[in-house]
């Protein structure tokens, strides 16, 4: 896990800078949640909760969302990852994807509730159609992109 | 001691799923309600240590966008244009640089034209990063408390608001878009004097609540601050009405507005600093006769 603090500041990065030129609608991929299901794929469900809470940590410093919003997400969907990452078989990229959808779907599901929860509520029509559907989706391609990288790497190594 | 030295390892994983859940909960709570001490100085010192990397990479994009522009192009080269393309490809870069200045003069000007006509002190800051998620609309400046700049301080822009300083590290300042859903302003339709309350709706635009059921709005009338809430100085514009919808029943009118400025494309922005001279702002935005 020597890569998790250069990742977690080239994330920060990219979140905050890279981004903005290939947002669609104004919508980024969530990197951070890429991270968090990349880290839970490959440690225990008390090392992934407790990664995921920092990333949340970090990712709750750089918005305008109260401190503890992605800590909370992060952390749970870590242990959650970590945990079905050990019964599931999520190699295949069919898979991964839906892995990646379901996940993605789940975060902002959780930060809508504890958003209406804390700062009141929230418009159920335009947070699904202008965030949380086209974050899901955005971010399930970027996830897919990256978490399946070594396979396309072997698959063009094996092509060349 | 055993015993429980040997329950916490056994239940070690609900412990640390628990703990971390409640400890998440704890910040939310705290920051939502009271704002302690202890959040702010998490959040600060975050944002203190990621700023500096933030700065760097925004500076060092546009060089290193140029130059790998100019990578590819000359790959694509011929072996006997080099020489010329070369030339073509230094000259070109003259420009774009020549260009860029031009440009960046060109806005600084209009932020000098405003900062000289209102009278008031401000601080010219370039915007160094966007929100790290989707829900919040803010953005990050490259000069915090050192500066001056101080929490609630108004963000403009030469065409209109922006925002509203939210946080501030000695280095760096946060600032809350006016089209931010948990944002609101009061506004004043500027030929009927008409007020009503801008707060930004996630995606689905800006819209300006609490407008009187009689009050006279039509589609195209300019909104400005009211300078209700002592935070924004009166008559800052904030937009246009785009469109008015009056629901049978409502006890209000609402309407959607377009913004003055291109929140998607700022720059550079102006904070707006001593408390004493906004009043300054009011005298630009007269009642009609």
């Amino acid at each position: 896990m020597s890569w998790f603090l250069p990742g977690l500041l080239l994330c920060v990065i990219a979140q905050a800078v890279l981004l903005g030129p290939v947002s669609l609608m104004e919508i980024r991929p969530d990197l951070f949640l890429v991270l968090v299901i990349l880290v839970s794929r490959r440690c225990s469900p008390e090392r992934a909760t407790f990664l995921g809470f920092v990333i949340g940590l970090c990712q709750g410093a750089l918005s305008g969302a109260p401190l503890g919003l992605h800590a909370f997400t992060n952390s749970l969907m870590g242990f959650v990852i970590a945990t079905l990452s050990h019964h599931l078989y999520t190699d295949k990229p069919f898979a991964l994807l839906w892995f990646l959808l379901a996940g993605s779907a789940a975060a902002s599901g959780m930060r809508l509730a504890l958003l209406t929860f804390f700062m009141g509520p929230r418009p159920l029509v335009p947070a699904l159609l202008w965030v949380i559907i086209p974050e899901v989706l955005y971010t399930a391609a970027v996830g897919l992109l990256i978490l399946s990288s070594s396979q396309i790497r072997a698959a063009l190594t094996r092509t060349v | 001691m055993t015993l429980l030295l040997r329950l916490l390892a056994r239940y070690r994983r609900a412990i640390i799923l628990t703990s971390a859940l409640l400890l998440s909960f704890l910040l939310m709570t705290l920051q939502v309600r009271h704002e302690t001490a202890v959040v702010t100085f998490t959040r600060q010192a975050l944002l203190f240590a990621f700023s500096p990397f933030i700065k760097v990479t925004a500076a060092s994009i546009h060089g290193v966008a140029s130059v790998w522009q100019d990578y590819v192009d000359l790959r694509t080269l011929r072996e006997e244009n080099k020489r010329l393309q070369l030339e073509v490809s230094t000259l070109k870069r003259r420009l774009d640089q020549l260009q860029e200045q031009a440009l960046e003069t060109q806005r600084l000007q209009r932020l000098l034209a405003m900062r000289d006509s209102s009278q008031a002190e401000f601080l010219t800051a370039r915007v160094v990063g966007k929100d790290a998620t989707n829900w919040f609309k803010t953005i990050l400046l490259d000069c915090g408390s050192m500066e001056g700049v101080r929490r609630d301080q108004p963000v403009l822009a030469p065409n209109g608001l922006v925002g509203r300083v939210v946080e501030v590290t000695p280095t760096s300042a946060r600032v809350q878009l006016f089209t931010d859903a948990v944002s609101a302003v009061g506004g004043l339709i500027q030929r009927t004097r008409v007020t009503g309350i801008v707060s930004g709706n996630l995606g689905a635009g800006t819209r300006i609540r609490y407008l009187p059921l009689m009050g006279d709005v039509v589609v195209g009338d300019e909104v400005v601050t009211s300078g209700m809430g002592g935070v924004f100085p009166k008559g800052i514009p904030i937009g246009r009405i785009a469109t008015v919808e009056r629901k049978s029943g409502a006890l209000f009118q609402e309407a959607t507005l377009t913004p003055a400025v291109d929140l998607s494309r700022l720059e550079e922005v102006l904070i707006l600093k001593s408390l004493e001279v906004r009043e300054g702002f009011e005298a630009r935005t007269e009642r009609p006769q």
